[in-house]
């Protein structure tokens, strides 16, 4: 039987280009969007348990706008097999934990029978962290996070090397599981074939009703989380201009500080 | 007392996590009558080994979950277990630390109750309401969201580092300890090894924090940070670009994507003040940055601005501290 493999991936604004309006917010128009840096590693350890098990099939899933269209093109370049975009206006405003109902719900009605789901840890817009745990917990199947690479991995359980700052540990999990990456941006080039194949792929646009989604549990409504206020950190403090620009005075000027903290 | 706030105390080797305490000591001076209750998960048969740091916490009541299966992480079996206490103890502020663990148990338990969860927040406050507000940069640490949560509990991760830990006098809370059962499904995750990497010296404490940026302009320079640490006793510390370019280890970088520091004195050589710098270091209680220019941004933001040439005063300080 082919083994498998969902990995989900997001559209993300490279924040790295983040331009201000002038009221403090941020300006979405001309807002360069990428595939998330971690998502890409979550595709390449994919790719990893393909070349082992050879029959198996690599799905990717994003969940966003008719844009995200986008990265899942580039998905099926780098060598996944199948795309689906899960798209609908009621989507909107879901946070993580009505984003984690929406994928989970793709995996119950579309493949139930997958043997292994592949994310990145996090986003780099949001850096939650929080949407793998979260659906693996819907799905009720076992998870490691923080995992950096696969160890060996058969068509019945894998061993995945988890890395905290705290320990290295060898995890065996069985099938079907979830595991998340903490790398990023590994270097895939399209492969040739994925590259041909993107050109005519076509992505299948799947909606709430498709995914039989409650709708009380999605969109800003079906959100327990509320941004209450978001603003651009101001980091002030009455801020005292060191006259003196001769070295010994601001370094006799320094020495007496530290001395004084000392005490 | 009628509100509660429930902390998950995470250990490992056998140490309560940093911000764990930090955890529990910013509910108890921030959150006014709220009655602050610990929860630990134990594979020991008492927690005598963790007394000293339970004695200094304030907790008014500490729960000890005990089972030979709480060895080993898995998010699993813990979100199962948290579960159960929250249910029994109906807390209104939920918090455990953003480490690797609380990163992955979280979103699970968060999960398992329906209930929001805001991430790796740097700041928790208490309204007129008594609602949880929880603040977190987004967007790479170019915005701060403030966040509240429609369900109960409000659940919060806390970066390390966001708060200050303020040891009480001695006083052991009331505590309870239960052999657990393990009860409802749990999913199986075997651990077949562990390497427990070295321990890093805790130098995000230190009372004084000496940072290099890209204005030392070269590794050399940038070890004279370290030479002028070790005579005043400070840690050393450096922006993400410094570590960028290989002059200092990413274990010391300060900042959003790095340690969080609180120290009674932050002193800055060479380094612009990008928000995602300055938001780990806002809570230093003071702050000094030398710089060559006088508009850098953390010539307006940190306590006392001193235009100067960094290395020249790193050396004269050496010069002066050494004789
Ligand atoms: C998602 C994201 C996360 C990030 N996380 C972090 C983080 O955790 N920590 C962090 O630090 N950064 C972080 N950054 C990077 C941050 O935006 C800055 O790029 C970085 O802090 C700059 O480091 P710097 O101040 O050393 O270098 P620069 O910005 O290049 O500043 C060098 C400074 O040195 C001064 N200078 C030059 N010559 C001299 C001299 N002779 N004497 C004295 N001063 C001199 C210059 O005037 C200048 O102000 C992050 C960025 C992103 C996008």
């Amino acid at each position: 039987m082919t083994f498998k493999i969902i990995v989900f991936v997001k559209q993300v604004p490279d924040t790295d280009d983040i331009k201000w309006t002038e009221h403090n917010t941020i300006q979405r128009e001309g807002l360069d969007s990428i595939i998330n840096p971690y998502d890409v590693a979550a595709i390449e350890l994919a790719k990893n348990v393909k070349f082992i098990l050879k029959d198996c099939k690599i799905l990717v899933v994003s969940m966003g706008p008719k844009q995200a269209e986008n990265v899942l093109i580039e998905a099926l370049a780098m060598g996944c097999d199948e795309a689906y975009l899960l798209c609908d206006k009621k989507f909107a405003g879901s946070d993580t934990l009505a984003t984690a109902y929406v994928l989970s719900q793709f995996v119950k009605t579309q493949c139930s029978d997958f043997n292994l789901i592949v994310c990145g840890q996090q986003a780099i817009d949001g850096d939650t962290a929080q949407t793998p745990s979260s659906m693996a917990e819907k799905l009720g199947i076992p998870q490691v996070c923080n995992v950096t690479a696969l160890k060996d991995i058969d068509l019945s359980s894998s061993v995945w090397i988890r890395d905290t700052n705290i320990c290295t540990q060898q995890i065996k999990l069985s099938h079907p599981c979830l595991i998340s990456t903490s790398l990023k941006n590994a270097d895939i080039l399209p492969d040739i074939n994925g590259y041909i194949k993107a050109q005519t792929a076509n992505v299948a646009t799947l909606t709430a009703e498709d995914l039989s989604v409650d709708i009380d549990k999605i969109g800003i409504k079906g959100s327990p989380t509320q941004v209450k206020a978001a603003y651009r950190p101001v980091i002030e403090r009455n801020t005292v201009v060191f006259e003196s620009k001769d070295t010994d005075t601001i370094t006799d000027f320094i020495i007496s500080e530290i001395n004084n903290c000392k005490v | 007392m009628t509100e509660k706030v429930l902390v998950y105390l995470e250990i490992n080797n056998n140490k309560l996590e940093k911000v764990s305490k930090e955890i529990v000591s910013h509910s108890k001076h921030n959150f006014p009558d709220f009655e602050v209750i610990g929860l630990l998960l134990t594979d020991k048969a008492d927690v005598s080994f963790l007394s000293e740091d339970i004695s200094k916490l304030g907790l008014d009541k500490l729960f000890v979950a005990a089972n030979n299966a709480f060895a080993d992480f898995n998010s699993s079996l813990f979100a199962n277990t948290v579960a159960s206490y929250i249910g029994e103890i109906c807390p209104d502020v939920l918090l455990m630390g953003a480490t690797s663990d609380g990163r992955e148990l979280a979103p699970r338990l968060a999960s398992k109750l329906n209930i929001g969860l805001t991430a790796d927040c740097t700041d928790l406050k208490i309204d007129e309401n008594k609602t949880l507000l929880a603040t977190r940069p987004t967007y790479g640490g170019k915005m701060m969201a403030t966040i509240i949560s429609k369900t109960k509990p409000s659940f919060a991760t806390v970066r390390q580092g966001a708060f200050k830990f303020k040891p009480v006098s001695l006083v052991m809370p009331e505590i309870i300890y239960r052999n657990d059962d393990i009860n409802g499904l749990t999913c199986y995750v075997d651990v077949i090894s562990t390497n427990i990497k070295p321990e890093i010296e805790d130098w995000t404490t230190s009372d004084i924090i000496i940072a290099g940026g890209l204005g030392l302009k070269s590794k050399e320079n940038f070890e004279l940070i370290y030479n002028l640490c070790d005579l005043i006793g400070a840690k050393p510390a450096a922006s993400r670009a410094a570590v960028e370019l290989g002059w200092a280890n990413q274990d010391i970088q300060v900042g959003q994507t790095g340690s969080s520091v609180a120290p009674k004195m932050y002193i800055a050589f060479g380094i612009s003040g990008a928000l995602q710098h300055m938001t780990g270091i806002s809570n230093a209680d003071k702050i000094i940055a030398v710089n060559i220019d006088e508009n850098a941004p953390i010539m307006a933001s940190a306590d006392i601005a001193i235009p100067a040439d960094a290395v020249t005063i790193i050396k004269s300080m050496i010069h002066k501290l050494s004789h």
